[in-house]
């Protein structure tokens, strides 16, 4: 645990690299997640997946809660609109920061 | 810090998500040429059916050929689903007129992830889609070339009749 770095945090989140490990944790607060690389992929595959707009809609998503699930049905986790927005957020500042995105809206706009 | 994740794919994330977009046009242009296929084989048109399966073949290998490339690059290629597959047809030439339509999205599509990888200088990527891109020409014009019978010979049964067997032809 000590080898980890932190990557970058949002509102919620926090993201961090270990290099000896050559994995990724990302702490959601109620747990800390270690994640592979293809983890990580199929990780940010699935909140892209979300259709936020099913939020808003009394019928298709009354609550405005998402179940998560992560590495294979390990984890379980279920976020709500915000927190499903700031992990958007948090993956797609990651993906950038890691050098393997070629845009990051939400970092730009920081600057 | 290391470059773990650069280590691990060699592409960037927006073009494996144009990349995975089309795996799943290409898949679906498969089942639309199938769907094809099977207007023209029960209407007894077997040169368009033969081409219309063969249509179907090549796609389902551009989508292989694109799903293969995304987990080669270390990205991780989603199988597609594929829905809503227009069967009605009204005509032999609306069966084409279809299919060159949906080949014309396909060059845009293909247009678009070259444009957006030369944006990103994801040049593996342009390099790789550069195949695709002299692929649709051809793709374009072989059904336009078809297009051009009916207007040469008409589209009375007869007419139908030769067009189907110089389809089977070519
Ligand atoms: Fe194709
Ligand atoms: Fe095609």
């Amino acid at each position: 645990m000590s080898s980890m770095e932190r990557i970058h945090s949002s509102q919620y989140y926090t993201f961090f690299q270990s290099d000896k490990e050559r994995c990724f944790y990302i702490d959601l607060g109620q747990k800390l997640v270690r994640l592979s690389f293809c983890q990580l992929l199929s990780l940010r595959q699935k909140v892209w997946g979300i259709t936020i707009e099913h939020h808003f809609d009394e019928e298709v998503n009354p609550h405005g809660l998402e179940i998560l699930t992560l590495c294979n049905r390990e984890h379980l986790f279920v976020l709500n609109t915000l927190e499903i927005l700031d992990l958007k957020a948090l993956l797609s500042d990651v993906f950038f920061v890691l050098g393997i995105a070629a845009q990051t809206p939400s970092l730009t706009s920081k600057i | 810090m290391k470059d773990i994740a650069r280590q691990q794919m060699s592409i960037k994330v927006e073009s494996m998500d144009m990349l995975n977009a089309q795996i799943q046009m290409e898949g679906k242009a498969s089942a639309s040429y199938l769907a094809m296929a099977s207007w023209c084989d029960q209407r007894g048109y077997t040169g368009s059916a033969d081409f219309m399966y063969q249509q179907a073949a090549e796609e389902r290998e551009h989508m292989m050929k694109i799903f293969k490339f995304v987990n080669d690059c270390g990205g991780n290629a989603i199988s597609p689903e594929v829905a809503n597959i227009n069967h009605d047809f009204s005509s032999l030439e609306e069966v084409f007129e279809t299919a060159l339509t949906q080949e014309i999205e396909v060059s845009k599509s293909i247009n678009r992830i070259v444009a957006s990888a030369r944006k990103n200088s994801d040049f593996g990527v342009e390099n790789f889609m550069q195949w695709f891109v002299t692929e649709q020409l051809e793709e374009e014009k072989s059904i336009r070339d078809i297009l051009d019978l009916f207007e040469l010979m008409g589209r009375d049964g007869i007419a139908l009749k030769l067009i189907d067997e110089r389809i089977k032809a070519a």
